[in-house]
């Protein structure tokens, strides 16, 4: 061990380095940290926060309704669909089913929405991923890409943490799940930076659970915007709620999670935009596909009569446990493959506002998409599937029945 | 020490504080006063809670209105401001276009004056809150010459 | 590397850095036979687990009442672990007299310069290079209250390393000499 200073000595030596290191009346302050610390700190944080979210919702509900309802409900229920319908009217039944839908819906007295009604897969199949989901997606998309380049984001998480720690989840899980809010496959991704695996397999199994898409979304806002808002207060129920649960009843350890807080900037608009397109690009590649397919599975179903057989089959079923009429059957059979098709095939007209609200929730939590499913598999070990699986069957029972329940005791 | 003291920054927060306030307080109430709406839609509730912690931002940096921290409150209060107006904006931007004719045959897009006329009166509370809030550019463009 | 300490005088921000690093898990346990209580938790350094303690504030190594010698105590008995001093940027001065005890007892040390944000408002610029320069071990600028900086202090933490105060010594002054009066 070397010699010790003295107390005189030390300090001294201190003396000596501030003398090179500190400079008195050099730093001037900047704005940029004070707006920095004006929005973590809580009091002034969250009304900040409060209006960064109405601007992400309003600009979203606006962007999504300009293009659907302005112009492609026009475009497809009006142009589209009525010229497809004349110009296939002399294909086989079966094959003007898939393609084209029902025929009925092109009858002189049918009154509906034929976007929705037809139902085949190049009228309903190309209306809903090019007519409402893709405005919905690329709204958020860009958002969420301003708010990351601004550097709101990672301080959104930073103001969080402190309520969030109180249940014992993390500031930072705000980053996965607003990303999931545009489509849940980069939410999963959005997870990896999380350090154990408990915290990523939490963490996944509630975003694949109670966080709905931007296609999910778009579609609410286009059939039922009434109750979007119950719809997500009683998901973040959910998701608060078991997320304590899951992280009483896991065994291990979920420690802090550090996230680069840059200083705010000015973001650059081709970067943003950039972003905004590859995702887009992206989900229009997983997504088409498999609205597409699920178009033709399901009025495939219809002309063979197997559609009516799972429903009744599963009528009893349904209308105990979650007091759901049967024609919710098709839209269960694709929500495994797409849930923005799922919510457009929910027969909305006959069921109760109750009947419809809990059918969305249902919907929501059964099952990810095929593309998170997939995605599911590359993050995560089988033991680890087979429980978000049981995770979410376990969900679907607790939240459908007391939903049910209230429904029951509420009359509706 | 600086002189962080402002009288006309200061008389600038007391005003449009109290103006965010009241305004806040209107979008509760809803209704219609002239040029001056307030349409009770599905997120009349939130206006009101971001124009009412917009204002009480504004009011709590009166004093020392040119301290580094005090501006940083009054630009976050205007962002606040600005967001929620520029929602507005967006809204009438967005029902501006389309015609919102449904037969074939019929225009897709609005015509000259069913588009001006959409950037008409009545204005939503935030409108009003904009151009005075953009004061405080003013304040961030000195600071940014003086350094 | 297994354990991580938090040292530093009262105020300079500690457990709010502590929080950051470990407070979800944390618990409370109180020193054996005194009424000094610590903040104890886990972090993932490098992929691995270790303790993180928030030691009880200390001025410096030489105790003036229970709570400090406490503190003494925890470091005396952790000669392995990383010691992250915390200092508070708008007074480094205090701070870095701890530092050189620390230095000089042949810990590991990285320095922590806490409460940048204060440090700016009070036109005070450190010259965090410089410093590091002369003192031979990291030295990292956060602002833990706004979450900045944490992610660098914590990826630096594994180039804490012992220091001579000989070679100290000798590096102060070494360019400029402005430390020939005082």
């Amino acid at each position: 061990m070397e010699q010790a200073l003295t107390v005189d000595q030390r300090w001294d030596l201190v003396d000596k380095i501030t003398k090179e290191t500190v400079e008195v009346g050099a730093y001037e302050p900047t704005l940029r940290d004070a707006i920095a610390g004006v929005t973590v700190r809580p009091l002034t944080g969250i009304p900040f926060a409060i209006a960064v979210l109405y601007g992400f919702w309003t600009f979203f509900g606006e962007f999504a309704g300009l293009f659907t309802d302005g112009f492609f409900v026009r475009i497809f229920g009006t142009h589209w669909i009525p010229w497809l319908a004349e110009r296939l009217a002399g294909l086989p039944d079966w094959a003007f089913v898939i393609l084209v839908g029902d025929r009925a819906v092109f009858a002189e007295e049918f009154l509906g929405d034929s976007c929705f009604a037809a139902g085949g897969v190049l009228t309903t199949g190309l209306f809903m991923p090019f007519g409402i989901v893709l405005w919905a997606v690329l709204a958020l998309f860009l958002v969420l890409a301003i708010l990351e380049d601004t550097g709101y984001l990672p301080r959104l998480a930073v103001l969080l943490d402190t309520v969030m720690h109180k249940i014992g989840l993390h500031g930072f899980a705000i980053v996965p799940t607003l990303i999931s809010l545009g489509c849940n496959v980069p939410g999963v991704t959005a997870c990896r930076p999380l350090e154990t695996r408990k915290q990523r397999f939490m963490m996944i199994a509630l975003l694949g659970v109670f966080v709905p898409c931007g296609a999910q979304i778009g579609m609410m806002e286009e059939l039922v915007p009434g109750l979007i808002g119950w719809v997500f207060l009683t998901l973040a129920v959910g998701y608060l709620g078991f997320g304590w649960v899951l992280n009483k009843i896991l065994p291990g350890e979920s420690p802090e999670i550090l996230m680069d807080v840059p200083p705010y900037q000015a973001p650059q608009w081709s970067n943003i935009l950039r972003k905004t397109w590859m995702r887009t690009q992206h989900f229009l590649l997983v997504a088409v596909p498999f609205v597409l397919l699920g178009c033709a599975i399901v009025m495939a179903l219809y002309t063979t009569g197997a559609m009516d057989a799972i429903a009744g089959g599963l009528e009893g079923f349904l209308a105990t446990v979650f007091g759901v009429p049967a024609s919710a059957t098709p839209s269960l059979v694709v929500g495994f493959l797409r849930k923005d098709l799922a919510i457009g095939l929910l027969p909305i007209e006959t069921m109760t506002n109750y009947q419809v609200f809990k059918s969305v929730i249902l919907l929501t939590i059964y099952f990810p998409c095929l593309a998170t499913f997939a995605m599911l598999l590359r993050e995560l070990n089988w033991k680890e599937i087979l429980g978000t699986l049981g995770f979410l069957v376990a969900m679907i029972f607790v939240f459908g029945g007391i939903l049910n329940l209230i429904g029951m005791a509420g009359g509706w | 020490m600086m002189n962080h003291k402002s009288t006309f920054g200061s008389m600038f927060t007391v005003i449009i504080g109290i103006a965010a306030l009241g305004f806040g307080i209107l979008e509760f109430v809803g209704g219609e006063w002239g040029p001056l709406t307030v349409d009770a839609g599905m997120f009349t509730a939130w206006r009101a809670v971001i124009l009412i912690c917009a204002g009480l931002i504004y009011l709590s940096s009166v004093t020392n209105f040119l301290d580094v921290r005090q501006l940083g409150k009054t630009v976050v209060a205007s962002i606040m401001i600005w967001i929620v107006a520029a929602m507005d904006i967006w809204a009438m931007i967005a029902a501006s276009i389309p015609s919102g004719a449904e037969e074939a045959g019929e225009p897709w897009f609005a015509s000259g004056t069913e588009f001006l006329a959409a950037y008409g009166p009545p204005y939503m509370p935030a409108m009003y809150l904009l151009l005075p809030s953009l004061v405080i550019l003013y304040f961030v463009g000195r600071r940014r010459l003086a350094r | 590397m297994n354990k991580v300490l938090l040292m530093g005088q009262a105020n300079v921000g500690k457990s709010v850095l502590f929080n950051h690093l470990a407070g979800a898990g944390a618990t409370v346990s109180n020193y054996p036979g005194t009424t000094v209580d610590f903040d104890k938790g886990h972090m993932m350094l490098q992929g691995k687990k270790v303790d993180v303690i928030d030691v009880p504030g200390t001025f410096s190594l030489q105790p003036k009442d229970r709570a400090e010698e406490v503190a003494v105590k925890m470091l005396e008995k952790e000669k392995g672990a990383t010691v992250v001093c915390v200092i508070d940027s708008s007074k480094v001065e205090r701070g870095l007299y701890l530092a050189l005890e620390l230095i000089e007892k042949g810990h590991s040390v990285i320095i922590d310069l806490n409460m940048a944000d204060v440090a700016e408002n009070a036109n005070i610029k450190v010259d965090t290079e410089r410093l590091e320069d002369i003192l031979g071990v990291p030295v990292v600028t956060t602002v833990a209250i706004r979450g900045e900086g944490l992610k660098e202090l914590v990826s630096r933490m594994g180039e804490a390393m012992p220091a001579g105060i000989e070679s100290i010594t000798k590096r102060v002054g070494g360019k400029g000499g402005t430390s020939t009066h005082s």
